[in-house]
């Protein structure tokens, strides 16, 4: 078991070196700041032209979108991190000796979860700048979801790591990712659409659909790690420690979920693309 | 070392493997020969866990073979059909890693010598991105022995070399086995194991059509040896008496210079001395003249399979 962990820790260790070198991290971090600066400044000149502050936690939702994409970014780094090695054969290299699919997984799975955790560590400082220069408030309401984002963003790496595990190249992770997702929106939509109809006016059939709708709808709330992201940053906002717990728990269990799935099927489908 | 019994692989129904029934012994050079698509990857693949097979059952260094069982992948150095490597990384960088990981001693010196051994010292700080098809062959075998593996698993080691690195690299295949290793190696250039190889297995379309030492192989594989006789006086009357014999083949003269076809299915070569000795003549020299395994091959694939097939089982 030692040994396990000694050999996950060297790969994890190459591989954070080889992203934190690389120019795409931070230019995504970049874009995240820029993007929750201009919400922020809506918000500001909002503020100025009322002359009251509306929100119990006003830097909140501009970090929700910093997180938001982050996430995104981490949801694709992820999904493609074993295709991209299955790709280019090094997967398969790394298995002639001691490595096991376990050792790779968590090795991916730490690695990308760093990476999340270095941003939010990013993000932490620039909110803070953020509270100082502009009296905002750096409320324990925003230490909490930058807590829970640490939980919410292991979620999203163990979606894309599973979605990774099941694809040979990274043009198929991205293309499975997006298809994904999009099929969520898609089932997301046309479910509020149906709800927003009146029920005694729906025939039969629609009624149906919609009462399917709800059932896949119910399930998607389960698998999506955007729902977990919604629901673990809503319970920050109620205030609500046992909904936070709760939230905490739910991810916990998600990962160790997905991650399991992910050593199976990658057990499953071998190191050849 | 290697053992494997009915070892099969289906893709779609169709057997890329079938039945193979190996065996490599310590410290044996193994040779496993055969044509493009035989089988040779799939089956190393298998050995290695990396395919999972169909059926059969696979030992190596007296353990049974599972996929994740680490600790035998420790003892085996594996240099594969296609080089990948993680093209950011310096050649230092990539041996180090894998050293780490593999946990060897005196990392640092191992890798200089063995770099030096391939006669890449110069290129160890070089991106792996920049490495030739040759120098990434080299640093394959490097990384392959890195670990000072008891069996060393080689996929078509010396595609993609020129001379000068093929005996570069076959020096250290032998020194790498006098060291103790066990070496099993899988080719279609077939001079190469010819000259590296005591044992060889022969597999086509997935089976294994002959296993047996290199001389051996190269007789079954061909009907016929030709015998170099060289005669104290020129061969006049010898023609008739000679083509009578049932197990001669064929028959040409020059002078006091003969060649003889013989046939294989034994050594017929005192048969051969004693007719031309009772017809009055004096054998001066004789000579088998080799053929080469790459002619032989080309004979099983393409011609007589049979010969293998037959006399490969019967004996
Ligand atoms: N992933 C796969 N899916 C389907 N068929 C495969 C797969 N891998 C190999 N094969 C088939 O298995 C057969 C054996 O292939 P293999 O690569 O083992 O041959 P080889 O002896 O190594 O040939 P070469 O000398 O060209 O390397 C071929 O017919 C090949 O098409
Ligand atoms: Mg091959």
């Amino acid at each position: 078991m030692a040994n396990q962990g000694r050999i996950t820790k060297i790969l994890l260790k190459r591989d954070l070196l080889y992203s934190l070198y690389s120019w795409g991290y931070y230019g995504v971090l970049f874009v995240s700041f820029f993007a929750s600066s201009f919400i922020l400044k809506n918000f500001l000149d909002g503020i100025r032209e009322d002359d009251i502050l509306v929100s119990a936690f006003p830097l909140n939702y501009p970090l929700y979108i910093t997180i938001i994409i982050i996430s995104l970014y981490l949801v694709l780094i992820s999904a493609i991190s074993i295709s991209r090695e299955r790709e280019q054969g090094t997967l398969e290299v790394l298995f002639y000796g001691p490595v096991t699919s376990k050792n790779f997984l968590m090795a991916k799975f730490w690695k990308d979860f760093f990476l999340g955790v270095i941003s939010l560590g990013f993000t932490a400082v620039y909110f803070f700048l953020v509270s100082f220069f502009t009296n905002l408030g750096f409320t324990p309401g925003l230490v909490r979801a930058l807590i829970m984002g640490v939980f919410l963003i292991s979620c999203v790496v163990s979606f894309g790591l599973f979605i990774s595990s099941l694809t040979s190249r990274v043009r198929s992770s991205v293309i499975t990712l997006i298809a994904v997702f999009g099929a969520f929106l898609a089932i997301q939509f046309s479910y509020s659409t149906l709800l927003g109809l009146e029920k005694e006016s729906l025939p039969t059939s629609l009624f149906y659909i919609r009462e399917t709708l709800q059932l896949v709808f119910k399930g998607i709330n389960w698998v999506s790690p955007f729902a977990y992201l919604s629901r673990g940053l809503d319970s920050v906002l109620l205030d609500n420690w046992s909904l936070f717990f709760t939230n905490v728990l739910y991810c916990v269990v998600y990962v160790t979920v997905f991650l399991s799935l992910s050593i199976y099927i990658m057990n499953r489908r071998g190191v050849k693309a | 070392m290697i053992q494997t019994e009915n070892l099969c692989k289906t893709y779609n129904d169709l057997m890329v493997v079938k039945d193979l029934n190996l065996k490599v012994e310590k410290n044996d050079i193994y040779g496993f020969l055969g044509p493009n698509g035989a089988g040779k990857t799939t089956t190393i693949m298998m050995l290695l866990g990396l395919v999972p097979k169909s059926g059969g059952k696979i030992y190596l260094l007296g353990n049974e073979m599972k996929p994740n069982n680490v600790e035998l992948k420790r003892k085996i150095g594996v240099v594969s059909e296609n080089q990948y490597f993680y093209r950011d990384m310096t050649a230092s960088e990539y041996l180090n890693f894998f050293g780490e990981i593999y946990e060897v001693e005196n990392r640092q010196k191992r890798i200089d010598k063995l770099m030096s051994a391939v006669g890449l010292e110069k290129e160890k700080n070089k991106n792996l991105g920049a490495y030739s098809k040759g120098m990434q062959q080299k640093l394959a075998f490097v990384k392959a022995l890195l670990h000072d593996p008891e069996l060393l698993i080689l996929d078509e080691p010396v595609a993609n070399l020129d001379p000068t690195s093929i005996k570069q690299i076959r020096d250290l295949i032998e020194e790498e086995h006098e060291a103790g290793r066990t070496v099993f190696v899988s080719s279609h250039l077939l001079s190469e194991v010819e000259k590296l190889c005591k044992k060889v297995g022969i597999i086509n379309q997935g089976k294994l059509l002959a296993e047996d030492n290199m001389d051996n192989i190269k007789r079954k594989l061909s009907d016929t040896v030709t015998i170099r006789i060289e005669l104290n006086q020129e061969a006049q009357n010898l023609e008739p008496v000679l083509s009578n014999l049932p197990f001669i083949q064929g028959f040409q003269c020059k002078e006091n210079k003969i060649e003889v076809q013989l046939k294989t299915d034994r050594d017929y070569r005192k048969d051969l001395s004693e007719a031309i000795f009772n017809s009055g003549y004096i054998i001066l020299s004789m000579q088998a003249k080799e053929m080469s395994l790459e002619e032989a091959f080309i004979t099983i694939t393409q011609q007589n399979i049979s010969l293998l097939t037959d006399r490969g089982n019967g004996q």
